[in-house]
């Protein structure tokens, strides 16, 4: 809301500088966006919270400056001349749903002359960002920025029967052929379609439909140059029923903003009043006499008790007697001492009573007079202080796990990413297993984000084909984030490691050559993630988006954990990749358990004190025939000094046979006892390659 | 006899000595050999070489002397000879051992250009991996808040409209709904959009107060990170996935001063002690007294101008900046979670963390955090 400097001095003979009293408003909760100079002096841009619709209206600010200056605020007292004629043998007012409408009054003026406004009302109304259309219609925009309540002015000859109506909107428009609602077509020259319920406005007997209440009036009867006799309308209208209205309507106007906040009911009087002044003054006429008032709504101020045992047990700091009085009664609360120790100045006991004012609706409770002081008083008048903890703090259950992973992630060259889980839903379908159910938006922005990812992989593409096509070939990602699923009609969020790298390992340097990423670069490095929860186990996969040459499924024990490999070549043409990327994603729910549990079962093992010794056997084996099995077959041997075997080499090609390759394994024979004898090595070599021989058909090469 | 001329091998008979006044001339010979040949030591290997020839077990110098020279001597030269040995020996060794030690400190920079490393050239860069922003942000906050006595928290980011909303004192067609647009999760057996059970992807982190409270008794001191979502349209500073972190403390005896003492130390943490704050009176539904903290701008120092004195686009000459909305907790929402609001006090506050981390580090572009580009993520390791 843009105020006037100027206007606001009409109700409070304040004199600080407009910067000050900007800063002064900001201070005690009217924000103040910006301060401008114009011809019509200082504009503040005041940035009112949607609880104070008091405040978008320069009375209501002026009050606000009255109460933070210690300032009298002008009271408002307009007396417009009146005729003989009375005002209820020339329109009759019918309100059929007091819910929607609470108060309705009408007042006439005849004979007025429609003509451009004087420019004192032009200039102020521009200032303010309203633009000018004729005197009568100026006049309701200025009372409206002048006091807050929007008013409606109307073509009273072109009211039916001098008869007016308010009603909820009918499902159906009686007679019409339109079987889905009223319709009407309003100032703004749009036919608009009515829900049910929506307040209208009506003439006549009700038929006809002349404005949307409390939003906007109706095109029919609007003022014209040839207008002669006006019906001001100045009503109060449900604020919860607007906000419906305007959300259904999709139209927001100055008036239904002040009536969806919360506009003064009993301001509705004065305000028409005020403005018939002005009509008087600006475009002649008579004013028929008195005023037509259906008022339902109305009711007994509230009162509401305020004490200083509340305000310090809230707020840690006192405030003085006179500052609580001063305020309370500037902001129209009329504080009244009630406690027994009346008169005793600061008294802890203290309380008042007040009465809430009928333009502060939300001032209901307590704490709601509370703040209403202290944001007067000044909130830097409170001391800070820090609270003396009562209770030790606790970080998240898989806290230190995800710290240890992304540490270790960060270790091995991988960078974090944070991606935003909306995707499209056809991108999603490529990572998503067949079984899973993905959360969809029921009002995404766009197909390119309707639905959240069901998988962390589908967002890791993204940040990767972001890089490639942004001239970055090299990329090592992991995001550690959740997915998104339905299970049923449940949603489920589920933390997920995703990994993506793509490019070379290591680029050529002055000491060594170029490497591209390949899947060993993944599978170590899940490896050495996997030996922070006890080493992980990888079989054979199924996966549809992976290379079914380069990818496995990773467990924990017996417990699935996710999927590792190279993206299928399908899938990267679809993306139009150029280059190799290997994607991983894991569950890291199981592995921070597992975490934990490998972490406070870990035990020490005493560092052997005789030498190791090591003992290579090249053998030449089938294609199909795993290393896994070589190590199967040696482990069945139950042999207590072999510590662990190796692959050293692999080979095949030259001097290799068809259909076999050659594998160079290390064992490691690590003895407890006593340093092993020649002897004793060789029995145990034997051993294994025999084995090896008879159970794998394994060859041993010699070199 | 002349210096060049290698004694040592000879006996002393062999070279004519038979007295022992003879012996110190003898010795002295030796000395001068060693003295001469010292001088032509340049190198490491030419050093071994030297140590080798006088003071090699075998066959050393001094090793010569004592099998030729001493070990056979009568009992007449032998006190002489042993004397004088002990004294070239003393004279030697520490000769030998201060060569070296010279050539140990030269050595390096007499060693040829072509052995020297080139300390411009880079070593081998293996490489290395980094936090994102956001995350290294919230690390900083949480640690900040852990070291006051805040545990922390999460909570779903696919929410109920209950916690979203209604718990939070924002009924139904409250006006602040019009600022946080939402979006609906589109779940089959769902009641619609406006039902009290509907899905949607949580517009703050505040539902996770009332979780927090629903499952504990105060005293609560809890901060929640997590990620929170609105309906905007992307642009330079909007996103419509963003991070937050909740705050909330209720005990017994927490007051304003409080509230404001915790918030004041934790961005004089954050930002630095030179920092200037201050609350501004706002509105939130689900806190009264409602606040906006600012904080003196950090980019002119709560001038409003800069340097240059033009007008500082940060802060747009005001010298604050607003940083995050905060309040004491409605009464009303203690009404949802059972709390006694006759008995218990809290504060609660939120603060958006890629604002900050904007602001913090000059970045003019929210899509750059989670367009992940590797110069971008690079440039905060």
């Amino acid at each position: 809301m843009k105020a006037l400097y100027s206007w606001l001095q009409d109700f409070v003979t304040v004199s600080a500088p407009p910067d000050e009293l900007a800063s002064r408003l900001a201070l005690s909760g009217t924000n103040i966006g910006g301060v401008e100079n114009g011809p019509q002096g200082a504009v503040f841009d005041a940035e009112v919270t949607s609880n104070r619709p008091d405040c978008l209206s320069h009375y209501g600010i002026a009050r606000e400056v009255g109460a933070i200056y210690k300032l009298a605020l002008k009271q408002i007292l307009p007396k417009p001349a009146e005729s003989a004629a009375k005002i209820a043998d020339a329109i009759k007012v019918e309100i059929r749903s007091p819910e929607l409408c609470g108060r309705f009054t009408a007042r006439v003026i005849r004979g007025v002359k429609i003509q451009p406004s004087p420019a004192w009302l032009k200039n102020r109304l521009e200032a303010c960002g309203v633009a000018s259309i004729n005197n009568v219609v100026d006049i309701s925009n200025y009372v409206m920025l002048e006091l807050g309540h929007p008013l409606h002015t109307f073509d009273y000859d072109k009211i039916r029967d001098h008869s007016i109506v308010v009603r909820g909107a009918n499902s159906r428009a009686s007679g019409g052929n339109n079987a889905d609602g009223e319709r009407i077509k309003t100032l703004d020259g749009v036919e608009r379609q009515l829900d049910p319920g929506t307040c209208v406005i009506c003439d006549g007997d009700g038929s006809r439909i002349v404005g949307i209440g409390g939003i906007m009036g109706g095109a029919e009867t609007e003022i014209s140059f040839s207008t002669k006799n006006v019906l001001i309308e100045c009503a109060w209208f449900d604020p919860i029923a607007i906000r419906r209205a305007t959300r259904s309507l999709k139209l927001h106007t100055e008036a239904s903003t002040r009536f969806a906040r919360g506009a003064d009911p009993e301001m509705a009087e004065l305000a028409s009043r005020r403005c018939a002044e002005l009509i008087l003054q600006l475009a002649g006429g008579e004013l028929l006499a008195g005023v037509v008032d259906v008022y339902p709504a109305k009711h007994a101020p509230k009162k509401i008790q305020v004490t200083r045992a509340e305000l310090l047990r809230v707020m840690g700091a006192d405030v003085p007697d006179k500052e609580i009085e001063s305020i309370l009664g500037a902001l129209g609360f009329a504080p009244v001492r009630v406690d027994e120790n009346r008169g005793a100045a600061g008294s802890i006991l203290a309380a008042w009573e007040c009465t809430q004012p009928s333009w502060r609706a939300e001032v209901s409770r307590e704490i709601d007079l509370i703040e209403e002081i202290v944001r007067i008083y000044g909130l830097d008048k409170f001391p800070p202080r820090l609270p003396a903890s009562r209770q030790g703090a606790a970080r998240l259950p898989h806290y230190e796990a995800e710290m240890r992973l992304r540490e270790r992630l960060i270790g091995l060259g991988y960078r974090e990413v944070v991606t935003i889980p909306h995707v499209a839903e056809e991108r999603d379908a490529l990572f998503r297993p067949a079984d899973v159910v993905p959360a969809s938006l029921a009002n995404p922005l766009s197909e390119e984000a309707g639905i959240l990812r069901s998988t962390g992989t589908v967002t890791m593409i993204g940040a990767l084909e972001w890089n490639l096509n942004h001239g970055q070939r090299n990329a090592r990602l992991f995001e550690i984030g959740h997915h998104y699923r339905l299970n049923g009609s449940k949603p489920v969020e589920t933390r997920v490691l995703t990994l993506g790298a793509t490019g070379a390992a290591r680029d050529k340097n002055l000491y060594e050559p170029a490497r591209d990423y390949s899947f060993a670069d993944l599978k170590g490095d899940l490896d050495n993630l996997g030996a922070l929860a006890g080493g992980l186990r990888w079989q054979e996969a199924a996966t549809e988006y992976l290379n079914a040459a380069r990818r496995g499924a990773l467990f924990l024990k017996a417990e699935p954990l996710g999927v590792a490999g190279q993206l299928s070549r399908r899938v990267a043409e679809r993306l139009k990749f150029r280059q190799d990327v290997y994607l991983a994603e894991i569950n890291l729910g199981p592995f921070y358990c597992s975490y934990y549990g490998v972490k406070n079962s870990r035990r020490y093992q005493p560092i052997p004190r005789f030498p190791a010794v090591e003992r290579d056997f090249s053998l030449m084996l089938s294609d199909g025939t795993h290393f896994s099995d070589v190590v199967k077959a040696i482990s069945s041997l139950n042999i207590p000094d072999v510590a662990s075997v190796e692959a050293a080499d692999l080979f095949r090609g030259k001097n290799i046979p068809a259909g076999k390759y050659s594998l160079l394994i290390k064992i490691t024979l690590q003895p407890r006892s006593a340093t092993l004898t020649d002897a004793q090595i060789n029995e145990v070599s034997a051993r294994i390659m025999s084995t090896l021989e008879k159970e794998l058909g394994a060859q041993l090469r010699t070199a | 006899m002349n210096a060049a001329e290698n004694i040592t091998p000879k006996k002393l008979a062999e070279l004519g000595v038979t007295e022992p006044d003879q012996v110190a001339t003898l010795f002295a010979q030796v000395r001068a050999r060693f003295d001469d040949e010292s001088t032509r030591v340049h190198g490491e290997e030419s050093w071994k070489l030297f140590r080798d020839a006088w003071l090699g077990r075998k066959s050393g110098v001094l090793t010569q002397i004592t099998d030729n020279w001493l070990k056979p001597a009568g009992p007449g030269l032998k006190p002489a000879v042993g004397a004088a040995l002990n004294q070239l020996r003393a004279h030697v060794e520490p000769k030998i051992e201060a060569l070296h030690a010279a050539i140990d400190s030269g050595g390096d920079a007499a060693a040829s250009p072509r052995d020297r490393v080139d300390l411009s050239l880079p070593g081998v860069i293996r490489p290395v991996g980094s936090r994102h922003l956001i995350r290294q942000v919230f690390q900083e906050i949480e640690d900040i808040f852990f070291s006051i006595g805040f545990s922390v928290a999460e909570g779903p980011e696919i929410e109920t409209s209950y916690y979203n909303f209604e718990a939070l004192n924002i009924p139904e067609f409250h006006p602040v709904r019009d600022d946080m647009d939402t979006f609906y999760i589109d779940v089959p057996s769902s009641a619609g959009q406006q039902s009290n059970t509907s899905m949607l992807l949580r517009t703050h982190t505040s539902p996770v107060q009332i979780r927090t409270m629903e499952k504990t008794k105060p005293p609560v001191r809890v901060i929640v990170p997590g990620k929170v979502y609105r309906r905007d349209n992307p642009d330079a500073t909007h996103s419509f996935m963003f991070h937050q972190i909740e705050g909330l403390a209720v005990d017994s005896d927490i007051t304003f001063c409080d509230f404001t003492g915790t918030i004041e130390y934790f961005v004089k943490q954050f930002f630095g002690s030179g920092v200037k704050t201050r609350f501004r009176p706002s509105y939130f539904p689900f806190t009264e007294p409602s606040v906006e903290f600012d904080a003196s701008c950090i980019f002119c120092n709560g001038t409003g101008s800069n340097s240059s004195g033009t007008t500082c686009s940060k802060c747009k000459g005001s010298g604050w900046i607003e940083l995050f909305g905060a309040g004491m907790v409605d009464p009303a929402v203690y009404g949802f979670v059972n709390y006694d609001p006759k008995k218990v006090s809290g504060f609660a506050f939120g603060i958006g963390i890629d604002r900050l981390a904007m602001l913090k580090y000059g970045i003019d572009d929210i899509q750059a955090f989670f367009q992940n580009d590797v110069r971008f993520l690079k440039q905060f390791p």
